[in-house]
């Protein structure tokens, strides 16, 4: 029986990853992600699992890969710095073709940074935030209910690619409370079979063994291989977006997460002044929706980026858009208000328009 | 035709060449844990997690599960997998340099939590595979490729006594410091090496075990003159001992 709860984001993550077969969550305090664990903590007994408050995000994410060794789905959450400690391990999983789900709670840095909401992490989460040729699974819902509904197919894209699979939700989003509605609890991984890789002993199969380091070049480069086709595979299949009205658009709004949200009414209001503007939502951010870009229609003058940062995700819309219009960025991070208004939004758009 | 495994059991690879240096303590200690594994019949719910650096080849010439960790983290990841697999005996195998340089924090807390994995350091007192730097138990005076002088207590620090840290952690249900400078060590070592699985197995709590060995390359010595340098200079400051049993209240084998 599907249930709606009113809940903060952060607990609509907790009790969505409960739902959806997460039985083991790794985490250490840290704003904003903190009322994860909190949730967690209480609500994972009632499931047979546990919340494992560790010593640091070191340890956090290196729990979670001796974890995921098993086969069994881990789960990890945190914010900022705590992000940047845990891409050691995270490097390591995508190294080692380990399935866990990630949430980064979004906040203003570098350094110790804010505690405010931001997208500034953009970059750490696309890039593979550790060293190394490697990628993670990045999806970016922009409301509660949107949590909810990603992460059965987050947990089906975890296990299907065997990668970590990242959700990144701005502290803003992350800390506002909606009604969300969910589907009954459904433990997706179980739908998978881990017998041909978990490192479960020796009983059932011959020794199995995880090493991520070479003992020679030729296995470094078999190894970096065997990444590049994955990721080949999931660039190619796994984009996902959502967009409205560009058929006819002069102007094409783009924003993630929380912009994204608001790109919704700011096309409506555009929309009823008989202006052309039209709007695309990344969802996935890696892989990057390139093809949204692809057949972009002849109507489109100009594209307008809009992000909680200095202009991240502006690269990528450059690199898919590869020069046929111009590509603007607007954005702010940090302050009071860590963003820019839907005032702000409109201001640069209509600007835009009258250039069109 | 038979096999070496015919006599000796499974879980040791006789077969396997060791990449070991001559003299390596890593190669008795390597055996000694293998060889507890197949007594206690734990062979096929084993799983080995290796440091980085010469420990970290441990897991080749044995026949259970391994998993290769991130520089110093194996104790957070055995935490990880213990959690997903309790039945499971799971042990770190990690040098000084791993295990008390960089996964200090990760190796106390794993047994400040007293959950029952077992962790083993084997202490050579230098970072082997790098080429013989200072690490924290090399010995005041030690002279490594980063101490040309000696190591100086005022400018490194002193020697880290890494069992005797955990002393007073309730969690640590076995906790030992042995030798393999000669047989008569190395059958107490593997007594230890015994008792902390077992600590593992009986759910009491964490278990340790720290070896001193001799490291003959990293240390610039001939065989003869690392053992002689372990017996007298490592062990002098390293004292070897069982510091805490708690099977001794439940029944020790």
């Amino acid at each position: 029986m599907k249930e709606t709860l009113f809940l903060k984001n952060t607990e609509t993550f907790a009790e969505s990853m409960i739902r959806c077969g997460v039985r083991c969550h790794f985490a250490y305090p840290i704003t904003p992600a903190t009322d994860v664990m909190k949730y967690s903590a209480v609500k994972l007994p009632e499931y047979g699992g546990r919340m494992v408050q560790m010593e640091s995000e070191l340890a956090v994410s290196n729990a979670l890969a001796g974890y995921a060794c098993t086969g069994k789905l881990g789960a990890a959450s945190t914010s900022g710095p705590g992000m940047t400690l845990m891409q050691e391990a995270i490097g390591f999983m995508a190294a080692g073709d380990l399935p866990c789900i990630l949430l980064d709670a979004m906040r203003v840095g570098p350094g110790d940074g804010d505690i405010i909401g931001a997208q500034s992490t953009y970059f750490q989460a696309t890039r593979g935030g550790a060293h190394g040729d490697y990628r993670i699974i990045v999806l970016a819902p922009s409301c509660g209910q949107e949590i909810a509904d990603l992460m059965p197919h987050g947990i089906k894209l975890a296990y299907k690619y065997l990668t970590p699979v990242l959700f990144v939700v701005d502290g803003v989003t992350c800390q506002m409370t909606e009604s969300t509605t969910f589907a009954e609890p459904y433990d997706y991984s179980a739908d998978f079979d881990t017998s041909g890789w978990a490192y479960t002993g020796t009983k059932d199969h011959p020794k199995r063994f995880l090493v991520t380091g070479s003992y020679t070049h030729e296995q470094g480069y078999e190894m970096n291989e065997r990444l590049r086709k994955k990721y080949a595979v999931i660039r190619e299949k796994e984009q996902m977006w959502e967009q409205e009205q560009v058929e006819d658009a002069e102007v094409v709004v783009v924003g993630f997460g929380i912009h994204g949200r608001m790109c919704k009414d700011l096309v409506a209001n555009f929309r009823e002044q008989g202006k052309k503007v039209g709007h695309i939502r990344p969802v996935t951010l890696w892989p990057f929706p390139d093809k949204a870009f692809e057949k972009l229609p002849a109507s489109v003058k100009s594209i307008l980026v809009v992000e909680m940062n200095h202009g991240q995700m502006v690269d990528d819309v450059r690199l898919a858009v590869n020069g046929k219009v111009p590509v603007h960025f607007l954005g702010k991070t940090g302050g009071d208000i860590p963003m820019c208004t839907l005032a702000d939004m409109s201001r640069e758009t209509g600007n835009l328009l009258k250039g069109a | 035709m038979h096999t070496l495994a015919d006599y000796y059991g499974k879980t040791f690879k006789f077969d396997k060449l060791f990449s070991f240096c001559p003299g390596c303590g890593h190669g008795i200690v390597t055996r000694i844990v293998a060889e507890a594994i197949e007594s206690m019949g734990i062979r096929e719910k084993a799983m080995s997690i290796v440091g980085i650096g010469c420990g970290g080849f441990s897991h080749h010439y044995k026949e259970i599960d391994a998993l290769e960790a991130v520089h110093g983290r194996s104790p957070a990841m055995a935490l990880g997998y213990k959690m997903g697999l309790p039945d499971n005996v799971v042990f770190t195998y990690q040098g000084d340099g791993d295990m008390s340089a960089i996964g200090l924090a990760e190796l106390m807390h794993a047994a400040n939590r007293g959950v029952p994995i077992t962790c083993f350091m084997i202490n050579n007192s230098v970072f082997g595979m790098t080429g013989g730097q200072m690490s924290p138990t090399s010995i005041v005076g030690q002279v490594t490729a980063t101490t040309a002088k000696g190591r100086d207590a005022h400018t490194h620090g002193y020697p880290l006594l890494v069992p005797e840290m955990m002393r007073a952690m309730n969690g640590v249900a076995y906790l030992a410091r042995e030798t393999v400078v000669d047989a008569k060590s190395i059958n107490k070592a593997a007594k230890s090496v015994k008792n902390a699985l077992e600590c593992q197995i009986k759910g009491l709590g964490f278990s340790y075990v720290e070896f001193i060995v001799p490291c003959p390359t990293g240390l610039k010595m001939n065989i003869a003159d690392a053992y002689k340098w372990s017996s007298e200079q490592a062990l002098s400051y390293f004292k070897p001992q069982v510091f805490k049993n708690e099977l001794e209240q439940s029944s020790e084998i």
